[in-house]
C-alpha cells in the first residue's frame, strides 16, 4: 500500500491542509515542520486516517468532534486507488470523498492487507521513544538473541516487559513456596476453615452424652422432692401440737365462768346508747311545748291594733298609670317651645330665598314654581351635551389648515423628481450573466492548472527519460503492460538468485577444496601416512623375494639378474635371503604402521576422495554459471527488445515496473491537460456572448463602458444601473401614496365639520324648550339654570320640614287635655279631699297614699305567717314527746325491767356474758387452724395426749433432714441447668453450614483465579517458543541484513554482529570490531551504540518483512536526533534504500536533519514537504 | 379425597457451590438456602393440610458430620407433629453414609421404612397404604423394587423408593428398576427419590421424581420443589408442582452475534438479566452466564475476561441489587470469519498457537507450566462437581484460546492509539 496524499480538513491544529506523497517511486518523505508546527497532530492524523479517531482525541481543539476530518487517498498493491474520509465516531467513521457515501471497513481492510491498528503502529512505525526503549531492552536482556530476531521481525520493543509482565502477575496468583498470593492465601484461608469446620460441627454422640445426664439428673430428683415433703408435712405436725396446747387450756376457762352466768338477757348492741339518747330527746321537746304558746298569744294582740288599706288598692293600677304619664307631660310641654321657635326660622329663611328668586312673589304662591324630575335631568343632559358639540367644532376648525398645507408639500417634492429610464434589456441580460459568471472564475483558475500540468508532464518526460515528442493516448499502447514487467521482474529475480546461489556455491566448494588441499599438505607435512596401496606394494615385494627363495628351494639355479633386482630394493642386504628377511620385515613394518595409523589413514583417503569430489563439483559449477550467464544475456536482450517502441534503454524490471507506473501517471496526466485545454475554450466562448450583450445594453443607456472590460466588471456596471433606476421609481411611487392619503384626509375633515355644526343648531332648540319653565330665556348658559334649580331645591326643603314641625306641636296640646280630665275623675273616686287641687300635685298625691296602704297590707301577711309557724311547732313537740315515752316502756320489756331506772344494770350483765363468748370463739378458730382438716375435738384428745416435754427435740431432728435433703437437691438443679446448657448450644444452628458456604466461596475464588494464572503462564511459554521459533527461521537473513546496517550506521566502528554461545548456552548477539577478533558484549555497548543497533535490527526485520509480503509505508518520528551528523546520514542512506522497496515517510523538527537530507540523498528519493 | 406432599433430595444443610463472593453480591441471602427450602416445604404441608409428607430419600448429605442439622431437622418435624401430620419416608445412599441419621431420635409422626425388608404402613382413616425399604449401605446396587409387595386391594397404594430408575446421567447408578417392574406392582403412586431434575416417567400411574427442593449448583436449574398430589374420591391423583426454592440457579446465555463492541454485550446482558428477574420476582437468581457466538467484540472481550467478568457483575448488581449473583462467566465467542492474519514474528507467534491447538500432546507438554499449582490445589477443588485436571487437553485447548488474545492485547493493541 502507499499513502498518495493526506488532507488534514480539520484535525488538530489543520484546516484544509494537504500533503501530497504521491510523488516518488516509493519515495522517502521528509515532512519537515518547526515546533508548534502541528508535525504530531500530522503524525496521529496519519494512523487516524487508517484506524479511526479514538474516543478520547486530544486533536478537537480548534475543530469540534463532530466536524473532526482527515482524508486520504492510498493506493493498493494491486494498483487501485482508494479515497477516503474518516471523521470522528463509534460506527461507520469512514466515508467517501463526498463526506456522505459510507464506505465499508473491509474495503479499507482490503488495501491494508490485514494489517490492524496495533501491528501497523508495531510494525510500520518507529519513534524516538520506541529506539531509546529498543536500546535500553537490548543492554537489558544481555543480547538475547530469540528475543531481538522475534523484535526486529515485529517491531516490538518491549517484548521483555510483556514477558516480565506476564511472569509478574503469575507470580501475584500464585508460588510454589509463597504465601501471600492470592491462590497461596486462598489455599490457607481455606485450610483455616476447615479446621474452623471441624470445630463447629456437633458429634452425635457429644449430643447423646448429654442427653443422658439431663434424664438421670431429673430422675434422681423426682426421688428427693418426695423425700423432702414427707419431712415437712411430719414437721408441721409436731409444730401445730407445740401451739394448740395453751390455746386449749384458756378454752377450759372461759366455759366454766360463762355457766354463772347463763340467765343474763344478751342485749344488742348499743342498746345503752339508745336508752340515754331518748331520754335527752323527751327533755328537749318538753322545752319546745312551752316557748310555743308563748308566742301565739303576742301575734294575736299585734293584728288587732293595725288599719284597712282595701279602697286605695283596688284603685292601684290607674294612679299608678296616671302619675306615669305626668312625666311625659312635663317633657312634652318643655319640646313644645323649641319646636315652635325652630318653625318660624325655616319659615322666614324660606322667604328669603324666595325674594331672591322673584320678588313679587308670596310664599303661599310659590307652589307654581316646583319642576318636576324629567325635566331637571333633561336640563342637565342638555347642559352636558353642549360642551362636547363646541369642543369637537373648535378642533376640526383647527386642523383643517394643517392638512391642506401638507398636500401642497407633497406635490412640491413630486415635481422634483427626474424622470425614469427602459431597463428591461438590460435586466434580461444580467441574469443570464449570473449564470455565465461562475464559468468565469473556473477559467481563471483552469489557465494556471493547465500550467502546471504541463510542466509536471514535461518534467515527467525528462525524469523518465522520454524524447519531447508529445504523448498520446496510443502511446500506452506502446509501452509493456505491467503483468510483462512483472513476469520478467520474476525472471530476473530468480535468475539473480540463481546466479547468486551458484556463486555462492562456486565459493563454497573453491574454500572446501582448498581447506582440503591445506589439510592434505598437513598430513604430510607431519608424516607420510602409508596407504593401503603401500603395503600391497611391500606385500608384492616380500612375495617376490619368497617366490625366489621357494625356487632355491625348490633347487633351482636362480637367475642372477632376477636377484639383483629384488635386492637391489633392499641396500645393505648382502644376500637375496637378508633382502628377504629386510623386505617380510618393511611388509610388517607397514601393516603394523596401517594398524597403528587408520586413523590418519582413514582421514587421509577422506581427504584424497573430497578432493576428487570437489573437482568434479567445480567443473559442474562452472557449466551451470556459464548456462545461467547465457540464460541471463538472452533474457536481457529480450527485455530490451520490448521497450524498442518507446525508444527506451530499460533498467531493471523492478525498476521499470516503477518506471511503467509513473509513465501510466504521466500519460493520464497528459490526457486530463488536453480535457481542461478544450474545456477552457468553451467557457471563453459563452462569456464573451453574454458580455458582448450587456455592453451594448448599458451604451444604449449612456453608460460609458470599456470594450475589454471584465464580464464581471460589466455585470457591476449593470448591477448600479439597475438598483438606480429601481430606487427612483420606488421613490415616486411612494410620494403618490402620501399625497393621496393627505387628500383624503382633508376631505373627512371637511364633511364632519358639517355635521357638528348641524348638531349645534338642534342642541340650541332643544335647549330653550327646557329653561322655560325656570322662567329663563334661551341665551341662558348650561350653568345659570344649574344655579336656578339649586336654588329652587333648597327653597322647597325649607318649606317641607316647617310643616312637619306644625304637626308635632298641634300633637303636644292634644296629649296635655286628655290628662287633666283622667286625673279629676280618679280623684273624685278615691280622694275626695283633693278635689281642686292642681293636676300634677293631685296625681303625685295619689301614688303617695297608694304607697302607704301597701305597707300596711305587707305587714299584717307578715304577722299572719308567724301566727301558723308557732302553730306547728307546739304540735310537732306534743308528737315527740309522746313517742319517746313509749319508747322506753319497750326497752324495758326487752331487758325484763319493770322501769326504766332498772335499764343500766340490765345493760352491765349483758356486755359481760357477750365478752367470755367472743373469748370462746377465738381459741376455737386458733385450734380450727391448727387442726389441719381433721375434727376439732379429735385433734384437741390427740394434743393433750402428746408429750410436751418431747416434742422440742422431735422438731429439731426433722429440721435438719429437711436441710439434708434440700442440699441434695440443689445439686441435681446444678447438674440439670448445665446439661440443658449444653443441649441448648445445640440447638440447631448453621453456624457449621456457614462455614461450608464460606468454603465453597473460597473454592469459587480460586478457580477463577487458577484460570487466569494458567492462562498467563500458558501465554508466557507460547511466546517464549514463538521467539525460539522464529529465530530459528529467520536469524540468518535478518542477521546478515542487520549485520551490514549496523556496520554502515555506525560509520564502520563495528564491523557488523555475530551470534555467540551465552553463559547460559543460549545463543547471544555480539558486536564485531578488528577482523572479527573482537567481540563486544551488549553491555558494553554505550547507550547511542544499543540504540543504532536496535535501528539495524528493526530495519532488517522490515526488509525480511518485505521479501514476503506486500509493502506497507513505514513511519519515523525523529528517531536520528541524539545521532552525530555521520551517522544520521548513514541511516537516512539506509532509510533511503528501504524506500525503493516500501513507502517510507521520516517526520522531524530539526532542521539540519531535513538539510541532511536534502544534501547526501538524490532528488530522485527524496521529497521534502514542510509543515507552517 | 385428600393431599399429600412428595418430596426428596432435600440435602439439608449441604452448601451452594462454588459462589465467589464479590463486591455488591449479596453473600448473606445465600446461607441456609436448604434450611428455608425445608421451611417452605413444612409450611406448605401446613398451610394446604396436607394428610401426610413422603420423604423418598437424602434428608442429609452423607458427608456432612454436623449433628446440628439433625436437630434442626428435628424441630421442623415437629411442627408437622403438632398440625397431625405424619411424615414417611425412606433412608437415601446420602443417609445410609451419614452420621447423623445413626443417632437421631424423630419425634413420633416419623415413620422411616427399615433398610433389611420392604415394609407397609397403613394410614387406616385414609385408607392409604404406603410401602418402602431404606438404603442400608451407601451403594445398593440390587433392584429393590423386586421385593415390594403388590398393592393392598381397596386402598390407594404409595410406593416408596429411592433409585436411579433405568440410570440418569450425574447420578449414581443405584438401585435401579425398569418401569415395568413399577407399573408391575399395581400401585396408585410412585413416589421417587435420588435423581435432582423432576420428571415424570409416567403418568398412569404416576411414577414420580420430585427432584430436590434447592438447588445447589450451576447444573442444578430452574424451579426446585415438591409436588403436592391431590387424590379424589376416586383415588385418581392430580400433580401440583410447588417450588420451594429460595435460591434459584440458572443459566443464562447471551448471543454475542453481531455486537459490536463489548459494551453492547453487556446491554444484551442486561437484557437476559432481566428476563431471568422476571421468572422469580421474589427469590435470589444465580446466573451462570455464557457468552456466545461470532462477534468483532471477540478480541477485546478475552484480551481481558476477569475486567467483562466485573462489568458483567457490575451491571448486575446495578440492575439487580441484591436479587441476582454471578456464579461465572464463560466467554465462548468466536471472532469475525475471514480476519486475515499478521505476518512475520507476530504471524509465526499466532501460528504456533493454532498448531498447538492442533495437537493434544503438544498441548499436555504446557502442563508442566502449571505442575507446581497442581500439587499445591486443595482437595475440594479437585473433588468438585465440574472440577478439572491441569494437565487436561481440552481444557488447555480452552485455555490457550483464551490466552491468544490476552497475550495479542499486551504486544500490540496497547499501541494503536500513542
Amino acid at each position: 500500500m502507499k499513502i498518495l496524499s493526506l488532507d488534514l480538513i480539520a484535525f488538530g491544529p489543520f484546516t484544509k491542509t494537504a500533503i501530497d506523497f504521491s510523488a516518488g517511486s516509493e519515495g522517502l518523505h521528509m515532512i519537515y515542520g518547526a515546533n508548534e508546527a502541528g508535525k504530531s497532530s500530522a503524525l496521529r492524523a496519519l494512523r487516524q486516517l487508517l484506524y479511526g479517531i479514538p474516543e478520547r482525541s486530544t486533536d478537537g481543539f480548534v475543530h469540534p468532534f463532530s466536524k473532526m476530518r482527515v482524508g486520504g487517498r492510498l493506493r493498493s498493491a494491486n494498483g487501485e486507488v482508494l479515497e477516503i474520509l474518516r471523521r470522528k465516531g463509534r460506527t461507520r467513521t469512514l466515508r467517501a470523498a463526498d463526506d456522505q457515501t459510507a464506505i465499508a471497513d473491509s474495503t479499507l481492510e482490503a488495501v491494508l492487507n490485514g494489517v490492524d491498528a496495533g501491528f501497523f503502529a508495531a510494525m510500520f512505525g518507529i519513534g524516538y521513544e520506541d529506539l531509546v526503549a529498543g536500546g535500553r531492552e537490548i543492554v537489558r536482556g544481555g543480547g538475547e538473541l530469540g528475543r531481538l530476531i522475534f523484535a526486529a521481525g515485529s517491531g516490538l520493543a518491549d517484548l521483555g516487559t510483556v514477558r516480565d509482565g506476564l511472569q509478574a502477575e503469575a507470580d501475584a496468583l500464585f508460588r510454589p513456596a509463597g504465601q501471600k498470593q492470592k491462590i497461596n492465601d486462598a489455599i490457607g484461608r481455606l485450610k483455616q476453615l476447615r479446621s474452623g469446620l471441624k470445630d463447629a460441627q456437633l458429634s452425635g454422640s457429644e449430643w447423646a452424652r448429654h442427653d443422658q445426664a439431663l434424664r438421670a439428673a431429673l430422675q434422681a430428683k423426682g426421688g428427693v422432692e418426695a423425700k423432702l415433703a414427707e419431712a415437712q408435712r411430719s414437721l408441721s405436725r409436731l409444730q401445730r401440737f407445740a401451739e394448740a396446747v395453751p390455746v386449749i387450756a384458756d378454752r377450759r376457762e372461759t366455759l366454766s365462768v360463762l355457766k354463772s352466768l347463763s340467765d343474763a338477757v344478751l342485749l344488742p348492741v348499743g342498746f345503752g346508747e339508745r336508752r340515754i339518747d331518748a331520754l335527752t330527746r323527751l327533755r328537749v321537746a318538753q322545752n319546745e311545748q312551752g316557748l310555743a304558746r308563748a308566742s301565739i298569744a303576742a301575734i294575736k294582740k299585734t293584728l288587732s291594733e293595725l288599719d284597712d288599706p282595701s279602697v286605695l288598692l283596688r284603685h292601684a293600677d290607674p294612679i299608678e298609670t296616671l302619675y306615669q304619664e305626668l312625666g311625659s307631660q312635663r317633657k312634652a310641654a318643655k319640646d313644645r317651645i323649641a319646636l315652635e321657635s325652630r318653625r318660624n326660622m325655616l319659615r322666614t329663611e324660606a322667604r328669603q330665598v324666595l325674594r331672591s328668586l322673584r320678588q313679587d312673589m308670596a310664599l303661599e304662591d310659590a307652589d307654581t314654581l316646583r319642576i318636576k324630575k324629567p325635566e331637571a335631568v333633561r336640563i342637565q343632559e342638555l347642559g352636558a351635551e353642549y360642551e362636547r358639540v363646541v369642543t369637537r367644532i373648535e378642533s376640526i376648525r383647527e386642523k383643517i389648515p394643517e392638512q391642506e398645507q401638507a398636500v401642497a408639500s407633497v406635490d412640491a417634492r413630486l415635481e422634483d423628481l427626474p424622470r425614469p429610464q427602459p431597463v428591461d434589456d438590460l435586466r434580461r441580460w444580467l441574469a443570464e450573466a449570473g449564470e455565465v459568471l461562475p464559468l468565469e472564475k473556473q477559467l481563471a483558475s483552469l489557465h494556471p492548472q493547465v500550467r502546471n500540468l504541463l510542466q509536471v508532464c514535461t518534467q515527467s518526460k525528462a525524469h523518465l527519460g522520454l524524447n519531447a515528442a508529445s504523448l498520446s493516448d496510443d502511446s500506452r499502447l506502446a509501452a509493456p503492460s505491467i503483468e510483462t514487467v512483472r513476469v520478467f521482474e520474476d525472471r530476473w529475480d530468480s535468475l539473480e538468485r540463481r546466479l547468486a546461489s551458484l556463486k555462492e556455491d562456486v565459493r563454497k566448494a573453491e574454500t572446501d577444496l582448498s581447506e582440503t588441499e591445506r589439510r592434505l599438505d598437513e598430513s604430510r607435512l607431519a608424516q607420510d601416512v602409508p596407504a593401503e596401496a603401500d603395503l600391497a606394494t611391500a606385500r608384492e615385494i616380500r612375495n617376490r623375494g619368497w617366490r625366489l627363495i621357494r625356487r632355491t628351494l625348490h633347487g633351482e639355479t636362480l637367475d642372477g639378474v632376477e636377484v639383483d633386482e629384488f635386492s637391489a630394493s633392499f641396500p645393505g642386504a648382502g644376500s637375496l635371503a637378508e633382502a628377504f628377511e629386510a623386505s617380510l620385515r618393511g611388509a610388517d613394518e607397514t601393516a603394523d604402521r596401517l594398524r597403528r595409523e587408520a586413523e590418519r589413514v582413514a582421514v587421509k583417503a577422506r581427504l584424497l576422495s573430497d578432493r576428487a569430489a570437489f573437482h568434479a563439483r567445480l567443473v559442474k559449477l562452472g557449466d551451470e554459471v556459464a548456462a545461467a550467464q547465457s540464460d541471463k544475456e538472452a533474457m536481457r536482450a529480450e527485455w530490451v527488445g520490448i521497450w524498442q517502441s518507446l525508444s527506451i534503454t530499460p533498467r531493471t524490471p523492478r525498476e521499470m515496473r516503477q518506471w511503467l507506473s509513473d509513465f501510466n501517471v504521466l500519460v493520464d496526466r497528459a490526457g486530463d491537460v488536453w480535457k481542461r485545454e478544450a474545456e477552457a475554450a468553451e467557457l471563453t466562448r459563452a462569456i464573451d456572448a453574454c458580455r458582448v450583450a450587456l455592453r451594448r445594453c448599458l451604451q444604449k443607456l449612456s453608460i460609458p463602458v470599456g470594450n475589454e472590460d471584465a464580464l464581471s466588471a460589466l455585470v457591476q456596471h449593470a448591477r448600479r444601473v439597475i438598483e438606480n433606476e429601481d430606487g427612483l421609481r420606488r421613490q415616486a411611487e411612494g410620494l403618490s401614496r402620501e399625497r393621496e392619503r393627505l387628500v383624503g384626509e382633508v376631505g373627512a375633515a371637511k364633511a364632519r365639520l358639517k355635521i357638528l355644526e348641524e348638531d349645534q343648531c338642534r342642541w340650541q332648540r332643544q335647549w330653550a324648550e327646557a329653561v322655560r319653565p325656570l322662567g329663563l330665556g334661551a341665551g341662558t348658559r348650561p350653568a345659570e339654570a344649574n344655579a336656578v334649580m339649586e336654588e329652587l331645591k333648597s327653597f322647597f326643603d325649607k318649606l317641607r320640614e316647617a310643616e312637619v314641625l306644625r304637626q308635632r306641636v298641634a300633637g303636644i296640646d292634644r296629649d296635655a287635655e286628655a290628662f287633666s280630665s283622667s286625673v279629676a275623675a280618679l280623684t273624685c273616686a278615691v280622694a275626695p279631699d283633693l278635689a281642686g287641687r292642681p293636676v300634677e300635685e293631685a296625681a303625685a298625691e295619689l301614688q303617695r297614699r297608694l304607697t302607704a296602704a301597701r305597707e300596711v297590707l305587707s305587714k299584717r301577711q307578715a304577722l299572719q305567717q308567724q301566727f301558723n309557724q308557732e302553730q306547728t311547732k307546739l304540735r310537732t313537740a306534743d308528737g315527740i314527746s309522746a313517742e319517746i315515752e313509749s319508747l322506753l316502756g319497750v326497752m324495758c320489756a326487752e331487758a325484763r325491767c319493770k322501769r326504766a331506772e332498772d335499764l343500766p344494770e340490765a345493760e352491765r350483765r349483758s356486755f359481760q356474758r357477750r365478752q367470755l363468748e367472743e373469748q370462746l370463739g377465738r381459741d376455737e378458730k386458733r385450734l380450727i387452724l391448727l387442726c389441719g382438716g381433721s375434727a376439732l375435738e379429735g385433734f384437741i384428745n390427740e394434743a393433750s395426749a402428746v408429750d410436751p416435754d418431747g416434742i422440742g427435740s422431735d422438731i429439731e431432728r426433722l429440721k435438719e433432714e429437711i436441710g439434708g435433703l434440700t442440699a441434695e437437691k440443689s445439686l441435681l438443679d446444678q447438674t440439670i441447668g448445665s446439661a440443658r446448657t449444653e443441649l441448648g448450644r445445640m440447638d440447631g444452628g448453621d453456624e457449621a453450614a456457614r462455614i461450608a458456604v464460606e468454603i465453597q466461596s473460597i473454592l469459587g475464588g480460586i478457580e477463577r483465579d487458577v484460570e487466569h494464572y494458567a492462562r498467563l503462564r500458558i501465554a508466557g511459554r507460547v511466546l517464549t517458543l514463538a521467539m525460539e521459533r522464529f529465530r530459528e527461521k529467520s536469524q540468518g537473513p535478518i542477521l546478515r541484513k542487520a549485520s551490514e546496517l549496523f556496520n554502515r550506521i555506525t560509520c564502520g566502528s563495528f564491523e557488523g554482529l555475530r551470534a555467540e554461545q551465552g553463559p547460559d548456552g543460549h545463543p547471544v548477539l555480539v558486536g564485531v570490531r578488528r577482523q572479527g577478533k573482537e567481540a563486544v558484549a551488549v553491555e558494553g555497548m554505550s547507550d547511542g551504540t544499543a540504540d543504532q543497533l536496535f535501528l539495524s535490527l528493526r530495519l532488517a526485520g522490515l526488509d525480511h518483512y518485505l521479501d514476503a509480503n506486500e509493502p506497507m509505508p513505514f513511519i519515523v518520528d525523529d528517531i536520528l536526533i541524539k545521532f552525530d551528523n555521520a551517522r544520521a546520514a548513514a541511516a537516512l542512506q539506509a532509510l533511503a534504500e528501504l524506500s525503493g522497496r516500501t513507502q517510507v515517510i521520516v517526520f522531524t523538527h530539526h532542521r539540519h536533519l531535513a538539510e541532511l537530507a536534502a544534501r547526501d540523498l538524490p532528488g530522485s528519493v527524496l521529497i521534502e514537504h514542510h509543515l507552517n | 379425597m385428600f393431599k399429600f406432599i412428595h418430596a426428596a433430595d432435600i440435602h439439608l444443610d449441604s452448601p451452594l457451590l462454588k459462589l465467589d463472593a464479590y463486591e455488591g453480591a449479596p453473600a448473606a441471602e445465600i446461607r441456609g438456602a436448604t434450611r428455608r427450602a425445608f421451611e417452605n416445604l413444612v409450611r406448605t404441608a401446613i398451610e394446604e393440610a396436607v394428610a401426610f409428607v413422603v420423604i423418598a430419600g437424602d434428608l442429609f448429605d452423607g458427608d456432612w458430620k454436623d449433628y446440628n442439622t439433625g436437630l434442626y431437622l428435628v424441630s421442623q418435624v415437629s411442627k408437622l407433629r403438632e398440625a397431625g401430620i405424619p411424615v414417611v419416608g425412606v433412608a437415601g445412599n446420602h443417609d445410609a453414609a451419614s452420621t447423623i441419621t445413626r443417632s437421631l431420635r424423630m419425634p413420633e409422626n416419623v415413620h422411616f421404612f427399615p433398610s433389611d425388608r420392604p415394609d407397609t404402613l397403613r394410614l387406616e382413616r385414609l385408607g392409604v397404604v404406603l410401602h418402602g425399604r431404606s438404603f442400608g449401605t451407601p451403594a445398593v446396587k440390587t433392584d429393590l423394587a423386586q421385593s415390594y409387595p403388590s398393592a393392598a386391594a381397596g386402598c390407594f397404594n404409595v410406593g416408596v423408593l429411592h433409585t436411579c430408575a433405568t440410570g440418569r446421567e450425574g447420578h449414581e447408578p443405584y438401585a435401579p428398576c425398569s418401569l415395568e417392574t413399577l407399573r408391575a406392582k399395581g400401585y396408585d403412586y410412585w413416589a421417587l427419590g435420588h435423581v435432582h431434575r423432576r420428571e415424570v416417567l409416567l403418568d398412569d400411574p404416576p411414577v414420580v421424581f420430585a427432584g430436590n427442593t434447592q438447588g445447589r449448583h450451576a447444573r442444578e436449574t430452574g424451579a426446585k420443589g415438591c409436588y403436592l398430589v391431590t387424590v379424589d374420591d376416586a383415588g385418581r391423583p392430580t400433580l401440583n408442582f410447588k417450588a420451594l426454592d429460595v435460591v434459584r440457579w440458572e443459566a443464562a446465555t447471551v448471543d454475542a452475534s453481531g455486537a459490536e463492541n463489548a459494551y453492547d454485550l453487556i446491554d444484551r446482558f442486561r437484557e437476559a438479566l432481566l428476563s431471568y428477574l422476571e421468572r422469580a420476582p421474589d427469590l435470589l437468581t444465580v446466573l451462570r452466564v455464557t457468552v456466545a457466538g461470532e462477534t468483532s467484540a471477540h478480541d477485546e472481550i478475552l484480551s481481558d475476561p476477569e475486567r467483562w467478568m466485573h462489568e458483567i457483575r457490575s451491571a448486575t448488581v446495578d440492575e439487580a441489587g441484591e436479587r441476582a449473583w454471578i456464579e461465572k462467566v464463560v466467554f465462548r465467542t468466536r471472532p469475525p470469519a475471514g480476519a486475515r492474519k499478521p505476518e512475520g514474528a507476530v504471524g509465526e507467534l499466532l501460528a504456533l498457537i493454532d498448531e498447538f491447538s492442533a495437537a493434544p500432546d503438544v498441548l499436555s507438554g504446557l502442563s508442566s507450566e502449571l505442575a507446581d499449582l497442581a500439587k499445591k490445589l486443595p482437595r475440594e477443588f479437585k473433588e468438585a462437581p465440574e472440577a478439572w485436571r491441569l494437565d487436561d487437553p481440552n481444557r488447555l485447548k480452552e485455555l490457550l484460546a483464551e490466552a491468544k488474545p490476552m497475550l495479542m492485547r499486551r504486544l500490540l493493541q496497547d499501541r494503536r492509539n500513542p
